[in-house]
């Protein structure tokens, strides 16, 4: 029977969970790392190691699975060997070698090429550790490379447990093989045994250590087992036994005359051999304690395809619900068992959005637990001591959004690291500690999740960014000129950068330009307080989400605007006098002692309209980061929740608007993008 | 994304050669059949501020927000007020879904590629940019076009600077 | 049709079970992480055989076979390792598993095993 299945089918499972176990086993080192490890990591991670080799030899990813075995071995060492002493830099190094080295692979994988990657000189590092630990030992003989443990059992050796009776017994010789590659040929050799002994009055084979002694295993390679036997069973019956043998190859099974048997080499041996019973373990203990899967999981892994069309649907549902309930059909008319129904519809249809959005949203633990690992890495290279304090990791974001700004973060902590944090050397000359902190924190506010990234470094230099705005032809003013908020702003604008030389890290052209726009892009914003000598805080600010948003629908002459309700302090009506010009022209109001440009959205966007007299129109105040601004609309149309769609790529980008909306009527509202108009 | 390439490759094989034919005024145009999605009667269109002339703005299409251009416009000839014949064109160009507005939508015909002729010589005012061949139909002449350059961007800016290089 | 219990912590290797399983005359009717939840599903579902992974946390395929076998003397086990634990794997034969294949193996080597049951 020739059988060819293929495991390419599940290499998107090896995929998955080889990653995820990846992240695990990252987490494990680097948290066990700082509280100097202890057995349940050294556990958790031998088992790891374990089940990665396990699948990655399945699927034939060799390199994978040695490499995987190598830090199996190592960590079984650890946890059978309490009196080592380990050096856990190394131990972790080795350890995030082989993570990095499994991660680049899969990564191959995963984009359809070849897992070519060789794993030996992380092996080799392993190895040699391995033999440095095993030198250290107080008593020899442990070797590291095979697990074998020397069997407290004395040899087997079956003896006869059957009655003679009236039913004559044959003798039979039997040789037999053990295909190539089938693994653990004396234990499958014990099996064969162990199997007949019950159809036999006697029972001897060779090679007879095949229990305790692993050399055994070379002998039944080239030599094959050979076994004697005394049986009341038909020819028949034996020749059945040998047949279902699995692995077995070049299979002979001769019944022989007992002249022959008793000429047998292994039956002279045997009158001098002392009979040995077997012996079994009762006495284990049972081994209940839990692991951390428990008793079958309550999560459940669902594909992204899944789950984003789900997202879509939902929000298809609620313009649908909308579309029903505000439908001009019916318009005026006095329905009260359909507008009773039509309540009940709308709450339910609410109900499983709050919930999809609930789906929709992940804490932001695994983004910042990545900050983890690149803190470390890049502190030991640039030589400086820095430690990471985590706040609120729990805090939910937008999936689509965590995606988007894990680049952004990721690069201002290695700017922190880089530029924000000095030598220790020169820490301590300012009296300060040693060792660095950069504190990551993450908060709802609002509509927003604000995430801070905070640091006690050197601060921002302010007359070192003047001096490259001036060069770099951003500002002509000097420094004394420019409010401390203004300097700081420089550092977001394109084509600056604090450092002379590119710094390796940071990099050539990823400056916080980019950063800046990677988060106005999910419709974000970043700001920096900072103070020379002491610190910065970057802050940046999220919306919860991009999919739904609370809008407040206006028209301007025949178009409809969405503006986000987070977004509006007030809206009204303004009086004929209220509004005054400045100097240049711009139009301002004044509200409560304070002054408010106005922007005429029909003039910004060279609409149509009849309305363009303040007081015919309507006044509606927007807030975004501290500034407000007023808006003039034709009038209000209404609040509603719109599901947020981007402009199709062929338009053309339009400062000040975020997306589209589809309302309720099926009519199209662009969503007013206050960040920046403000 | 193979299973879509493959798609493609046999639906061009038996729509190869077949033309969607509309009209502007009194020419005929035609594009491959491969690029349309659906047609469908003219509808209130949403204006998009900053957008060239020829982008009318976006239109609902069943949940799906779609571009739309007014293909009189992109060819420089005058607006024509739209009545109840104007359809919209829903064509996919390179994962890029447009619709295009125009005066009458006409039949589906097959040209086989012996009765097309290269595209006239490239005269800048016209819309001769964006002409894949000419069909010949009997005796009527069909100006195909190149859908790909009716979306491309860039040679508008091309077109631009040349416009303003001329002044 | 015979029919197989899947026993291993790794979803991989369960689901890599289930793909080399199919097509033949067996038929997967249940998976389980542990040896616990093992011993559960075969006093629900009755199996025909079970594969048994040799390592896992909490309660492994050694202790899990010694329960099954205790509820069901004629259980079909068939246990499934790792190189290095032939200590274990020669219990598991004493205490009644019928056969044992080693990892990484194939489909072939798996129906064979299982076909010789």
């Amino acid at each position: 029977m020739h059988t060819h299945v293929s495991l390419e089918p599940m290499q998107e499972m090896f995929i998955f969970e080889t990653l995820q176990l990846a992240e695990q086993l990252e987490q494990r080192i680097l948290s066990s790392e700082n509280a100097n490890s202890n057995t349940a990591s050294i556990d958790e991670i031998f088992r790891i190691m374990h089940t990665i080799k396990g699948s990655a030899a399945m699927m034939m990813f060799d390199q994978i699975a040695s490499l995987a075995h190598a830090l199996e071995d190592l960590y079984d060492m650890l946890r059978t060997e309490q009196t080592i002493e380990v050096d856990s830099r190394i131990l972790t190094d080795l350890t995030l070698d082989a993570v990095d080295f499994i991660k680049q692979e899969i990564d191959k994988i995963q984009q359809g090429k070849k897992a070519d990657g060789d794993s030996s000189p992380q092996m080799q590092k392993v190895q040699i550790y391995i033999s440095s630990l095993d030198r250290n030992l107080q008593h020899k003989g442990m070797e590291a490379a095979t697990i074998t443990k020397t069997s407290q059992q004395q040899p087997f050796y079956v003896s006869s447990c059957q009655n003679s009776g009236t039913v004559k017994s044959r003798a039979f010789i039997a040789h037999l093989f053990f295909e190539d590659g089938c693994e653990m040929e004396n234990i499958r050799a014990f099996t064969v045994v162990h199997n007949l002994q019950e159809l036999c009055q006697e029972l001897l084979f060779s090679p007879e250590d095949i229990l305790e002694n692993t050399d055994s295993v070379k002998i039944l390679r080239e030599q094959g087992f050979h076994i004697v036997f005394r049986t009341r069973e038909s020819v028949e019956e034996v020749n059945q036994f040998f047949a279902q043998i699995p692995f077995s190859e070049k299979v002979s099974v001769q019944e022989v005359g007992e002249r022959e048997y008793h000429a047998e080499p292994l039956v002279q041996a045997k009158s001098s051999q002392v009979h040995i019973q077997e012996e079994v373990k009762n006495n284990d203990p049972l081994l209940i304690s839990m692991g951390k899967q428990g008793v079958g999981s309550q999560l459940m892994t669902v594909s992204v395809e899944k789950l984003d069309s789900l997202m879509d649907l939902v929000g298809e549902l609620v313009i649908s619900e909308a579309m029903v309930s505000q439908n001009g059909d019916i318009k005026g008319l006095k329905l009260h068992n359909f507008q009773k129904a039509a309540r009940q519809h709308k709450k339910l249809i609410s109900d499983l959005q709050d919930l999809a959005m609930s789906i929709r949203m992940v804490p932001l633990e695994g983004t910042f637990q990545k900050m983890n690992r690149l803190i470390r890495d890049v502190s030991r290279k640039l030589e400086k001591e820095i430690s990471l304090k985590i706040i609120g990791e729990d805090t939910e974001v937008d999936k689509n959004i965590i995606e988007k700004i894990s680049d952004p973060l990721m690069h201002l902590i290695r700017n922190g690291v880089d530029h924000g944090i000095e030598l220790p050397q020169e820490r301590m000359a300012q009296n300060k500690t040693k060792q660095g902190t950069i504190t990551l924190e993450a908060k709802h506010a609002g509509g927003e999740v604000w995430i801070i990234v905070r640091d006690d470094g050197r601060g921002l230099n302010k007359s070192r960014i003047v001096e490259k705005a001036q060069r770099a032809g951003l500002t002509t003013k000097q420094e004394h000129e420019l409010s401390e908020g203004e300097i700081h702003s420089f550092i977001f604008a394109p084509g600056f950068s604090t450092k002379e030389s590119v710094s390796e890290l940071s990099g050539r052209g990823v400056g916080m330009d980019v950063v800046m726009q990677n988060i106005q892009k999910v419709g974000g914003s970043i700001t920096v307080e900072s103070k020379e000598h002491i610190g910065s805080i970057f802050t940046i600010k999220v919306p919860l989400t991009l999919a739904i948003i609370d809008g407040m629908t206006v028209k301007v002459g025949q178009s409809a605007y969405s503006i986000p309700i987070t977004s509006i302090r007030e809206s009204f009506r303004p009086r004929e006098q209220e509004t005054i010009c400045d100097p240049s022209g711009r139009e301002m109001i004044l509200i409560r002692g304070n002054c408010y440009p106005i922007i005429r959205l029909h003039e910004l966007y060279k609409i149509q309209t009849d309305i363009y007299e303040f007081h015919k129109g309507i006044l509606i105040m927007v807030e975004h980061d501290g500034k407000s601004i007023c808006l003039l609309a034709d009038a209000l149309l209404g609040e509603q929740q719109v599901v947020v769609k981007p402009l199709p790529r062929y338009i053309k980008k339009v400062q000040g608007i975020a997306g589209c909306a589809l309302l309720g009527d099926g009519k199209i509202s662009l969503i007013l993008d206050i960040s920046s108009l403000v | 994304m193979a299973e879509n390439a493959t798609d493609l490759f046999q639906e061009e094989d038996t729509q190869k050669g077949k033309h969607l034919i509309f009209a502007l005024g009194n020419e005929q145009y035609g594009i491959p059949i491969g690029h349309v999605i659906e047609i469908i009667g003219i509808q209130p269109i949403t204006e998009v501020p900053e957008q060239p002339e020829y982008v009318k703005g976006v239109i609902n299409l069943r949940g799906k927000i779609i571009p739309v251009m007014d293909v009189r416009l992109r060819f420089k000839k005058t607006h024509r007020e739209y009545d109840d014949r104007t359809c919209i064109i829903v064509i996919e160009v390179s994962d890029l879904c447009i619709g295009i507005v125009v005066d009458l939508v006409l039949e589906v015909i097959s040209i086989d590629d012996e009765n097309i002729a290269p595209p006239p010589k490239w005269n800048k005012d016209s819309y001769s940019r964006y002409v894949q061949g000419i069909g010949k139909v009997g005796d009527s002449v069909k100006i195909l076009l190149d859908c790909k350059k009716l979306l491309d961007e860039e040679e508008l800016l091309e077109l631009h600077t040349l416009d303003m290089n001329e002044e | 049709m015979k029919r197989v219990l899947v026993v291993d912590d790794a979803a991989f290797i369960r689901g890599s079970l289930r793909v080399m399983l199919e097509g033949h005359e067996f038929e997967v009717v249940g998976e389980a992480e542990d040896g616990e939840e093992a011993v559960k599903q075969y006093v629900a579902l009755k199996p025909d055989i079970v594969t048994m992974d040799v390592t896992m946390p909490g309660m492994d395929g050694l202790q899990a076979l010694k329960k099954i076998k205790e509820l069901d003397k004629n259980a079909k086990v068939v246990m499934i390792t790792a190189l290095g634990k032939e200590d274990t794997v020669k219990q598991a034969i004493l205490h009644g598993a019928v056969n044992f294949i080693v990892k990484p193996f194939t489909a072939e080597g798996l129906l064979k095993v299982l076909n010789k049951v």
